[in-house]
C-alpha cells in the first residue's frame, strides 16, 4: 500500500519537472472543486507535456476535468460531477468525450469516494457503506460487493480502497520541505494527499518554515513529493482570499469549448495552453496585472464582489 | 417555488443545500429567517454552517456563499453526519424523475450513451442516508418538440438511477433495502406540489393558481393519483418575496427557470 514518505529538506522544482511526476495512464486526483482552487497551471503544463490515458477520480469538478478532456488526455472519468452548475451548465468537452466513447464513464459519488480513500489511508482493502444499493452505480461498478454485517445482520456495500497514483494540488502557501497550508474549504485535498502514492503541489507562495507553521500546516511535508511556486496557479478558478473566480475568462472558455472539439483546440488551447510556454506567458495572455487587480477587488465589499459576476 | 421548498424544511434539523441549486439555497435561507430559526444550515460545496451570504454567487463554492459562517465542516464530516442519521433533509433534482422518486442526473440512453449528464455529486449516497428528501425541478413543463413529441422531466422510467426513491427499478422497496432515510416526501415543480402516498407513489397535492390537473397530466410521463383535498399552493407573504429578492440581486435562481415560467406572477395577499 502507501509506504513512501518524503523527507528531503528541499523539494522545490520548476513546473515542468513537477508535472513530469505524472505518468501516462496514471490514476489522478485533482485538488479543489467546481470553481475553487483547482491546480490549473499544473494541468496546462500536463497538456503541454501530452501525458495521456489518465484515469480521473474526484468529487465535484468543472473546468479542470473539461480542459483535460478537451486536450484528449483522459481515458476514464470516475468523477461524481463535472459541469459549470447553473452558471454555464454542462461541460462541453467532457460531454463530447464521454459521448464519443473517448472517455469511459465510471461516475462515482462523494461518500463512496470518501470511503474508498479512507480505506487506502487506513491501509485496508475496503470500507463498508450503507448507501448505493438500488441505484445504477452497483451495475456501473461491478467491483462493489455486498455483505451481511456479522454484528447487525444488515446488508452493506463494500467499496474497494482507492489509491490514486498521483494527487495534483494547489495550495496557498508551502515551505521548501513541502508543508502545505490551504485557506478555506480543503474539499477532498487532505484525503487525496493521504491516500495517493505521490502528491505534487503548486503554491501561490513559498514561505519560510516558521511562517508556514504560524499560519498552520494543512498537509504535512512527508506526504508531498515536490512543489513549485506558481502565483495565480489556480486561475481561472478562485484562490480566495488572493483572487476570486474569473467568471469572464470562464465564460470565454465555455463559448470556445461549445463550438466543437477541433475549434476548441485551435482557439482556446492554442491561445492559452500551447501558445504559452511559461506560466508568465499565460498570465499576460489572460490580461496580466489588470485582471488580477480585478479579481482581488472582491475585498472592497459586496458591490465590487458582485460586479465580478455581472 | 422557493417558498414551497422552504415549507418542507423543519425547524431544528440539519439541512444541506448541495451545489447547482439556487432555488434551494434561497429556500433554506428563507426558512431560517422565518419559521425555522433553529435550522442548522449547511451550505453545499463550502460546507459552511449557518452562513449569511451578502448575495447568491453563480457558483456554489465561491467564498461569497460561506460569508458569516459559524464554522465549516469537511466533506467527510457532512457525509458521516448523513450516514449516522443526523441530517434531517436534503434536496435533490434530476433530468428524469420517476413516480417513486428515483432520479437520473448521470446519463441518457440505456445501452448506448446518448447524452452524458454532469453527474449526481453526493446525491446517490444522500438519497439513501438523509432522513427526508425534497425533490424539486423548475422544468416540469414538457413542451412539444418539432416532431410533436414531449421529452418529459417526470418520466415513466429513468434511463439510469442516480438517486434512489421509494422503490428500485427492480421493484425492491426502500424498507427492504434497509435504508434509515425515509426517502422523498415532496416533489416541488413550477406546476404544483406532489406528496407520496403510502405505497411510495407520487400524488398531486397542490397546484399553482394558473395550473389545472389536466395541464399537469399533459406534462407528466406517468399516471398519478390526486389528493382529495387538492387545492392551491399557499403563497408567500410579500415580505418573504422581498427577502428573496434582497438575497439574490443577480437573479441567479432564474437560471433554473425557462423564460415563460419567469414571466408568471400571482397576486399576493
Amino acid at each position: 500500500m502507501n509506504t513512501a514518505i518524503h523527507t528531503q529538506a528541499d523539494k522545490r522544482c520548476d513546473l515542468a519537472h513537477l508535472v513530469s511526476h505524472v505518468r501516462e495512464g496514471d490514476c489522478v486526483a485533482i485538488g479543489g472543486g467546481l470553481s475553487l482552487r483547482e491546480p490549473m497551471a499544473a494541468l496546462r503544463e500536463l497538456i503541454r507535456q501530452g501525458t495521456g490515458g489518465l484515469r480521473l477520480v474526484g468529487s465535484a469538478h468543472g473546468i479542470d476535468v473539461d480542459l483535460l478532456c478537451g486536450a484528449g488526455l483522459v481515458a476514464v472519468s470516475a468523477e461524481s460531477y463535472v459541469g459549470f452548475e447553473q452558471d454555464f451548465g454542462m461541460a462541453p468537452n467532457y460531454r463530447r468525450a464521454c459521448e464519443s466513447g473517448a472517455v469511459e464513464v465510471r461516475d462515482s459519488c462523494c461518500y463512496t469516494l470518501v470511503q474508498q480513500l479512507r480505506a487506502a489511508i487506513a491501509g485496508l482493502s475496503f470500507m463498508p457503506i450503507r448507501s448505493v444499493r438500488g441505484t445504477g452505480f452497483m451495475e456501473m461498478h461491478p467491483e462493489f460487493r455486498t455483505m451481511t454485517c456479522p454484528y447487525t445482520g444488515d446488508e452493506l456495500v463494500l467499496v474497494p480502497a482507492l489509491q490514486p497514483d498521483v494527487a495534483i494540488l494547489h495550495a496557498h502557501y508551502g515551505d521548501a520541505q513541502g508543508n502545505l497550508h490551504i485557506e478555506g474549504p480543503p474539499v477532498a485535498d487532505i484525503l487525496f494527499a493521504k491516500a495517493s502514492r505521490k502528491v505534487i503541489a503548486t503554491v501561490e507562495n513559498i514561505v519560510p518554515p516558521e511562517r508556514l507553521a504560524k499560519v498552520g500546516v494543512t498537509i504535512p511535508y512527508f506526504y508531498v513529493m515536490a512543489l513549485t511556486e506558481v502565483p495565480y496557479g489556480a486561475h481561472p478558478t478562485s484562490c480566495y482570499p488572493l483572487y476570486a473566480y474569473d467568471r469572464r475568462h470562464t465564460g470565454e472558455y465555455y463559448r470556445l469549448a461549445s463550438r466543437g472539439a477541433e475549434s476548441f483546440r485551435n482557439s482556446y488551447l492554442r491561445t492559452y495552453v500551447y501558445g504559452c510556454s511559461t506560466h508568465a506567458d499565460y498570465l499576460e495572455a489572460v490580461g496580466g496585472a489588470e485582471t488580477f487587480e480585478r479579481l482581488a477587488s472582491w475585498q472592497q465589499g459586496s458591490g465590487a464582489w458582485m460586479n465580478l459576476y455581472v | 417555488m422557493i417558498y414551497q421548498i422552504a415549507r418542507t424544511v423543519e425547524d431544528g434539523i440539519v439541512a444541506f443545500h448541495g451545489f447547482g441549486s439556487p432555488l434551494v439555497q434561497l429556500a433554506l435561507h428563507l426558512a431560517k429567517q422565518t419559521h425555522a430559526p433553529r435550522l442548522v444550515l449547511v451550505a453545499g460545496a463550502t460546507y459552511g454552517v449557518n452562513p449569511n451570504p451578502p448575495f447568491l454567487a453563480p457558483t456554489t463554492n465561491d467564498w461569497v456563499m460561506s460569508q458569516g459562517a459559524q464554522c465549516h465542516l469537511d466533506i467527510e464530516e457532512l457525509f458521516d453526519l448523513a450516514a449516522s442519521g443526523r441530517v434531517g433533509r436534503m434536496f435533490l433534482s434530476g433530468l428524469q424523475i420517476d413516480r417513486w422518486g428515483n432520479m437520473n442526473v448521470t446519463r441518457l440512453g440505456h445501452e448506448q450513451l446518448q447524452l452524458k449528464l454532469p453527474g449526481g455529486g453526493g446525491g446517490c449516497n444522500l438519497s439513501c442516508d438523509v432522513a427526508h428528501v425534497t425533490i424539486w425541478t423548475g422544468a416540469h413543463r414538457a413542451s412539444l418538440d418539432g416532431k410533436g413529441r414531449r421529452r418529459f422531466r417526470l418520466v415513466e422510467d429513468c434511463d439510469f438511477i442516480t438517486s434512489v426513491g421509494h422503490r428500485s427499478a427492480k421493484g425492491k422497496s426502500r424498507s427492504e433495502m434497509g435504508y434509515r432515510g425515509q426517502g422523498p416526501d415532496n416533489i416541488v415543480t413550477e406546476l404544483g406540489v406532489f406528496d407520496f402516498d403510502e405505497s411510495g407513489h407520487a400524488r398531486l397535492a397542490a397546484l399553482y393558481p394558473d395550473v389545472d390537473v389536466a395541464e399537469v397530466r399533459e406534462n407528466t410521463g406517468f399516471d398519478f393519483p390526486v389528493r382529495e383535498d387538492l387545492g392551491p399552493v399557499p403563497l408567500p407573504r410579500p415580505e418573504m418575496v422581498d427577502l428573496i429578492r434582497n438575497l439574490d440581486p443577480l437573479r441567479i435562481h432564474e437560471r433554473e427557470l425557462a423564460p415563460q415560467e419567469r414571466a408568471r406572477s400571482f397576486a399576493l395577499a
